[in-house]
């Protein structure tokens, strides 16, 4: 068995070093190492549990249909790795300035960084924190807000039960992030959550809460990163977006993780009535990348918007299930899901506009575009729908193409080499929906890991 | 090269699409400073002339040279053949999204002018600060009559006909080519649109600058005054002359022209 704890010093991290793959035994063992309260261990192994009762999703199930698991070694994974030191700044991560440009650049109201399973940096505005805004990591929540934790942590949004990697990660989850703004307090510019995967081998989990209450505004950044390495790593994300009556959340996520990563995210919002959610999920990194992203939309008057920029290359496999889950009427969905893919890369779109009884005047629009670069590449979309009421707008389109000879003569025709047309033609291809974030770190940030991936 | 070479020299070019001959020996010179007209009934071939110049991909030649200042272009690609200084305006500007203007207009810019410097082994002195070609930028749009936000819309996206061939000049401008293929700028142009067109092309045009203009009509010609018009007729061109040509042409049609060529 390899040791990656060989340059640590404490004791429980010795004992750990011997497990691998996951278990109740490293479910007690995690929470005892963080010394956590009864009830967080009660409620860690009662996902355990349904982790253990549900069956391992195969392809006979329509969510998993295209989504084979083959290659991914849970029982080989290091369940969790040992605490690390805190920094004093963020001078002291050693991450390459892309990331930093990206995670640190701009104005923010906060930030966290997680490296591994531990948070190592906390900051916040203290102007926020007076008017009554959380933000915090997990942990300390749980010590400080005990209520809110028990009230809003994998209950609602996202509910250990949702599903076996829900129920894994509701077991299991590290580090962690959370946000809540109290009524009527609105914070313009964005707290920002960092993951850093440092140890290849060994699983990270991350959670990211983020509860507005009446007639609050925020801004959430989540990004996560790790350098390529040889040995598999597990990652598991779950986003819990909770938004009151009146409240809006602007949330992005870029997630950049190596390619030695296998990566499961689920993200789900709640819409209380009148709210607003503007999500965007950017996919780039990983080898494989499951996500599950959806709207309750529970409220009338409130709006989603979901947006979605992938870019597969190598041999990199993404898939996305979106839901826009109409559970009231005069609400609105709009949804937007861009792909490209090159070389021998494959995705799948899967997105579900669910119009429950009732859910009259409902208003629904869902388009997933790919652009394939590569003849060995490959897309597919799956567009679904069940409606249940008479009274609504449902749209939804799915396109799959690719670049058209007649756009590069043009723009060699003006001089551009080949290389160069090709680049500028998915840069516009990403372009209206990447103008659509009004954060201009963020925007440059996807311009040259956009420009990357095409590469010359 | 002599100063004797003709600068633009086409012979018994032919060429097909989908194995489908459409130019069946064409032949066509044309020198520093002049301009031509290139006439012709649909069909006749002078589209797909253009796009054999500028190096269309669909289009096989077959037979026949193309030399540019005495140089073969045929193996250059299409974005060689632009930095050397050959102009399309495309009859059907294509329309890119999410590519602005402004962007695409400073990469072809960029493109054509650090390929003139490495040819004049000038140390770069043609390429152009970001500040530098904003102001060439603005400075040749106020000349077509543009609208500063033109340059922060997609490019031909939404754009009305007329808009879409002011663009084209823009690009004819700011690259400076030193031979120009004008396909059918004037189509689609109402009588003020195609003014301003003319009148920047004539702006453009000078002794260094061999222009060839495809049209289908002979109103162009009142404002952009050709030395030469050719007649192209089923992949050839079947008879030349001067500006006076074209006003034959318009008083008897084609067909009366072709009744002429068959005849002859």
């Amino acid at each position: 068995m390899e040791s990656t704890t060989a340059t640590q010093t404490a004791e429980p991290a010795v004992a750990l070093a011997a497990l691998t793959g996951f278990s109740r035994t490293a479910v007690e063992r995690l929470s005892a190492a963080k010394a956590e309260p009864d009830w967080v261990l009660a409620a860690r192994l009662a996902a355990w549990d349904t982790y253990e009762s549900l069956p391992m999703p195969t392809t006979t199930v329509e969510e998993w249909r295209r989504t084979a698991l083959r290659g991914l070694k849970l029982d080989n994974q290091v369940p969790f790795a040992p605490e690390t030191d805190r920094i004093a700044s963020l001078d002291d991560l050693r991450v390459t300035s892309r990331e930093t440009a990206l995670a640190i650049g701009g104005e923010r109201a906060g930030m966290t960084v997680q490296r591994d399973a531990s948070t190592v940096y906390t900051e916040a505005a203290p102007a926020f924190a007076a008017r009554g805004v959380i933000f915090t990591d997990l942990d300390t929540a749980i010590r400080e807000h005990a209520d809110l934790i028990r009230k809003h942590f994998m209950t609602t949004a996202v509910p250990a039960g949702l599903g076996k990697f829900q129920a894994l990660h509701g077991a299991m989850w590290q580090g962690g992030t959370f946000l809540y703004v109290p009524a009527g307090v609105s914070v313009g510019v964005p707290f920002q959550s960092f993951v850093l995967s440092e140890t290849p081998g060994t699983a990270t989990f991350n959670h990211s809460l983020v509860v507005l209450e009446e007639g609050a505004e925020a801004f959430f950044v989540d990004a996560y990163h790790s350098e390529t390495a040889g040995k598999q790593s597990y990652a598991s994300e779950t986003i819990e977006l909770i938004l009151a009556k009146d409240a809006k959340l602007r949330y992005v996520q870029v997630q950049d993780w190596g390619r030695h990563t296998v990566n499961m995210a689920t993200q789900r919002a709640t819409l209380a009535a009148d709210s607003e959610l503007k999500s965007l999920q950017v996919t780039i990194g990983s080898k494989w990348s499951k996500n599950s992203i959806g709207s309750h939309l529970q409220g009338r008057n409130a709006t989603a918007e979901m947006l979605g920029i992938f870019f597969a290359d190598g041999d990199q496999f993404f898939d996305h299930h979106t839901y826009q889950l109409h559970e009231s009427g005069y609400a609105t969905s709009d949804l937007e899901f861009k792909g490209a893919l090159k070389d021998t890369a494959r995705s799948v779109y899967s997105g579900l506009i669910r119009v429950s009884e009732g859910a009259q005047k409902t208003d629904a629009f869902q388009a997933n575009r790919n652009l394939v670069l590569s003849r060995g590449a490959r897309a597919d979309t799956i567009p679904n729908l069940e409606i249940a009421a008479n009274d609504v707008r449902c749209t939804h389109g799915a396109t799959v193409s690719q670049v058209e000879e007649e756009h590069i003569f043009y723009l060699q025709a003006r001089g551009i080499p080949r290389s160069e047309a090709q680049k500028l033609i998915v840069e516009g291809f990403f372009r209206p929906v990447i103008d659509r974030i009004p954060v201009e770190e963020i925007q440059d940030f996807l311009k040259a890991a956009i420009g990357r991936k095409v590469g010359i | 090269m002599a100063n004797d070479t003709p600068m633009f020299v086409i012979e018994n070019l032919h060429a097909s699409i989908d194995d489908k001959e459409i130019l069946r020996g064409v032949n066509l010179t044309i020198n520093k400073g002049e301009v031509h007209a290139l006439m012709g009934p649909n069909g006749s071939g002078k589209s797909t002339l253009a796009y054999v110049l500028a190096g269309h991909p669909s289009y096989e030649v077959t037979e026949g040279s193309i030399l540019f200042n005495g140089e073969d272009i045929l193996e250059k690609e299409p974005d060689e053949r632009a930095r050397d200084g050959i102009f399309l305006a495309f009859q059907y500007p294509t329309v890119i999204p999410g590519v602005s203007m402004a962007n695409f207009l400073r990469m072809a810019v960029t493109n054509v002018r650090s390929a003139r410097s490495a040819a004049a082994n000038d140390g770069g002195a043609q390429k152009l600060a970001p500040r530098e070609f904003r102001r060439l930028m603005r400075e040749k749009m106020a000349l077509l009559k543009m609208d500063d936000a033109f340059a922060t819309r997609y490019l031909n996206e939404g754009f009305s006909g007329g808009e879409k061939k002011r663009a084209e000049i823009l690009q004819m401008a700011l690259l400076e080519p030193t031979m120009a293929i004008l396909d059918e700028t004037d189509s689609g142009l109402d009588i003020d649109a195609l003014r301003v067109v003319s009148d920047g092309v004539n702006a453009l045009a000078g002794p260094e600058m061999g222009i060839l203009l495809i049209t289908h009509y002979q109103r162009l010609l009142n404002h952009i005054k050709p030395h030469h018009v050719h007649i192209m007729m089923s992949g050839r061109i079947v008879q030349s002359g001067g500006p006076e040509l074209a006003m034959e042409l318009e008083a008897k049609g084609y067909e009366q022209l072709r009744a002429e060529v068959a005849a002859d």
